[in-house]
């Protein structure tokens, strides 16, 4: 495999060609915030948080883009804060509920993500939150959802499809509205828990099995 | 060839309906005339023609733009011009049979024009202030025939320009429309000279050809109009269209809300491939396409090129991310060109008259003309097509006629849900695609609302921002979240629950949203905000600080200022 030349702040990197940024950034330990990123899937680019300067001259996002050869890319510049920063805002204003308690608590992409800009929770005041806490849902017959901490990134969707091979979960709705629902109400789920383990924020809550 | 038997018993019909030996009468029955009550017209002046034993011909037609004269019927009585009447009701309808074809008495009154000299009183239809400063090429035949007869369409120069295009090669009737300087008019303005020549170029098989006709922004409805009225204008583009890419596929993507159109370019379609301009070996050619019509189901952000694609191919309506574009990989992998129903409209006119012909019109930057619905609060509602460059205050006061009742004008909404709110300050503003874009609107699809004194910004805004909120895809976390958070602040100042923050707020989420969203809806769902407070600062701050809605909307608000919590 051909090896590229690139700096990502100012770190002089090697990688392999036709690895995306984002695979050479958190290689080296440089973090990228992001949602919908996962290295077993296809990269959807919907959370839009990897935004990536290249060459002092674009924006691109880290997880879409393959490196080239003398890449000169920057993570961390004033104008991607101000992009990403509103948007990181808007989630945890939507994302209505505590930590503690919650499954990913401690390996939550969303903590992560908080922690790294240092989110400042004041200006989330400015920010109309939702009114009403939305009940669990199920999903299937063995997992609940909880639509009040899901960031729609469709990582589950595509695990589904892509790493188990079915395809017993989708979106809902459009808009604000959107949710994660299954086809049908008795609809197969082998319990895979491949889902539940890519969740970057843990609402896909296995039931416990209930003795008849 | 179409064969010359066809054409010829086509014009010698349609000269059967100039200089007829019997009466014409045309109704306007678009979707526009139909709700006004052309059907009762319809049924009225048949029994009024039975009851006299009068021979005549009636024919249904499309819409002829002037929305605010409908129900309209024009009438061609032997030896006579066409003359125009509006706002008919089924009496006055039955009383044009006796008056006007018994009678002989012109019915001034309910006349709006005559298709040629003054006439006892009525004048020239094309003079009027409505017509006089329209340029009409896309548009020049909707109203004139029946749009469900190809043979009209045939005898009015129809496929001549399709045939013209298969004497020469694909190569020169893409660069004609490029030098042209035809840009894509369904709203993001991309030359269509460009377009058509990258999907030229993807050496791909097969390539298909799709037309756009998912018009959605809320008080558009140029689309409809042109489907409803001229549907094979737009067919004849198309052809012309995938002869000069290669496509042997083409699909009319119409949105479910639009059955009459759907009828109208359904039974046009049939008429096509029955004259062999459909199917393999067209007017034996090697040329082989056919087209088919997709219904929507109702998401306006399919009319978003990308998640169109998705829709035809069975999958839920969210745009992709490109590169890659449609041209090099669009509906199933394959190279696709999306054009506008307005652009397609347009193309048999250039082929026929030349790219210079067309590039004669318009500005600089933008060539040709610009077609709207003009709406709102304005005299003369309808759909008009005028040269680029013209300004805001013709159309608004000259063709418009002005703001009725008095009222002072406010501003003007272009571009529906993606476009902005001009103040009168820029009503000698040029309309083209780069200066509407520099005061913060967008060309948009044509939509043109007016906008009078009584009318909140903040709660045009608030509308606009709650249309966005529910028709995004869903996928894309800015557009999601920040479009809904942006309605729940907006909501928010118009009922008197403000903050300090908020203006700021907006603006900050407003750059967020449009440099970070995946597609067009996302990066242009902020502009209705943040024109208005780029124009109309000051009624923000009287929501926000003085609790007080200038222009006496916003219920909560319009009682001195008084909450109700």
């Amino acid at each position: 495999m051909n090896k590229v030349h690139l700096t990502i702040n100012d770190k002089q990197l090697e990688a392999e060609q036709g690895a995306t940024i984002m695979e050479v950034a958190l290689e080296n330990d440089i973090y990228i915030p992001h949602l919908c990123y996962n290295p077993d899937l296809v990269p959807s680019g919907v959370c839009r948080l990897c935004r990536v300067e290249i060459n002092g001259e674009k924006m691109v996002l880290a997880c879409r883009t393959p490196v080239e050869d003398g890449m000169v890319v920057k993570t961390n510049t004033p104008e991607i804060d101000a992009a990403i920063r509103p948007i990181v805002e808007l989630i945890i204003a939507d994302h209505h509920s505590t930590c503690r308690g919650c499954p990913a608590n401690g390996k939550c992409e969303l903590q992560k993500i908080m922690a790294h800009l240092r989110i400042d929770r004041k200006r989330i005041d400015n920010l109309r939150l939702p009114q009403d806490k939305l009940p669990l849902e199920t999903l299937t017959p063995f997992l609940d959802y909880d639509p009040n901490k899901c960031v729609r990134c469709g990582i589950c969707v595509q695990t589904c499809e892509k790493i188990y091979g079915t395809s017993h979960i989708y979106f809902l709705n459009r808009g604000y509205d959107t949710k994660i629902a299954c086809f049908e109400t008795n609809a197969h789920c082998d319990f895979c828990m491949e889902c539940v383990e890519r969740c970057p924020v843990g609402v896909l809550i296995p039931r416990r099995i209930q003795s008849e | 060839m179409i064969t010359a038997d066809f054409r010829a018993m086509a014009e010698s019909d349609w000269q059967s309906i100039t200089d007829p030996s019997i009466p014409q009468i045309f109704i306007g029955m678009a979707t526009c005339g139909e709700a006004a009550g052309a059907l009762s017209i319809y049924k009225a002046m048949e029994s009024a023609l039975i009851k006299n034993r009068i021979k005549a011909r009636i024919h249904k037609t499309g819409c002829l733009g002037m929305c605010y004269c409908e129900p309209m019927v024009d009438i061609i009585k032997p030896g006579q011009p066409r003359i125009t009447y509006k706002n008919l009701t089924p009496e006055t309808a039955s009383e044009l049979i006796t008056d006007y074809l018994i009678n002989g008495n012109y019915r001034p009154d309910l006349a709006l024009g005559v298709w040629g000299k003054e006439l006892d009183g009525i004048p020239n239809l094309f003079g009027l202030d409505f017509m006089k400063f329209q340029q009409r090429t896309a548009l020049k035949n909707i109203g004139v025939i029946n749009p469900e007869d190809i043979s009209q369409y045939v005898a009015c120069g129809g496929y001549k320009a399709f045939e013209k295009a298969l004497g020469t090669s694909q190569q020169n009737i893409i660069d004609e429309v490029e030098k042209s300087g035809l840009r894509g008019l369904g709203g993001a303005g991309f030359p269509t000279g460009l377009k058509w020549k990258a999907c030229y170029k993807t050496q791909s098989f097969p390539k298909y050809m799709i037309c756009n006709a998912d018009e959605g922004d809320p008080g558009a409805y140029m689309d409809r109009s042109l489907l409803e009225s001229d549907p094979h204008s737009v067919l004849e583009g198309m052809l012309i269209a995938a002869y000069a890419i290669g496509c042997s596929r083409g699909y009319i993507y119409i949105r479910d809300e639009y059955p009459l159109a759907i009828k109208r370019m359904a039974i046009a379609i049939d008429q096509t491939r029955q004259y062999g301009l459909l199917g393999d070996n067209i007017l034996d050619s090697d040329f082989s396409f056919d087209i088919e019509i997709r219904e929507g189901a109702g998401a306006f952000v399919c009319g978003e090129e990308s998640a169109l694609l998705a829709s035809i191919e069975g999958n839920r309506g969210m745009p992709r991310h490109r590169p890659p574009y449609p041209a090099e990989s669009g509906l199933w992998g394959k190279p696709t060109d999306i054009n506008n129903v307005k652009t397609l409209a347009n193309i048999p006119a250039i082929i026929t008259n030349g790219a210079e012909w067309f590039a004669g019109r318009g500005t600089e930057s933008s060539k040709g003309t610009a077609i709207f619905a003009l709406t709102g609060k304005v005299a003369n509602r309808g759909l008009i097509e005028v040269p680029m460059g013209i300004t805001i205050r013709r159309i608004i006061y000259d063709i418009g006629g002005g703001v009725p009742d008095g009222k002072k004008f406010k501003a003007v909404q272009t571009g529906g849900p993606s476009g902005g709110c001009l103040p009168a300050e820029l009503l000698d503003l040029p309309i083209a695609f780069d200066s509407l874009a520099a005061a913060g609107s967008i060309m948009g699809s044509g939509g043109m609302v007016v906008l009078d004194e009584d009318t909140c910004m903040v709660d045009v805004a608030r509308f606009f921002l709650d249309f966005a909120q529910q028709e995004s895809c869903g996928q894309c976390i800015p557009c999601r979240l920040g479009t809904k958070q942006m309605f729940e602040i907006l909501d928010d100042i118009t009922k008197g629950n403000g903050k300090q923050t908020d203006v700021d707020v907006l603006l900050e989420l407003s750059d967020s949203i449009v440099r970070t969203s995946l597609c067009g809806l996302g990066r242009t769902a902020p502009n209705p905000v943040l024109t208005t407070i780029r124009y109309f600062r000051n009624e923000y701050d009287a929501h926000i600080n003085d609790k007080k809605c200038p222009a006496n909307v916003c219920q909560a608000l319009v009682n001195g200022g008084q909450v109700d919590e």
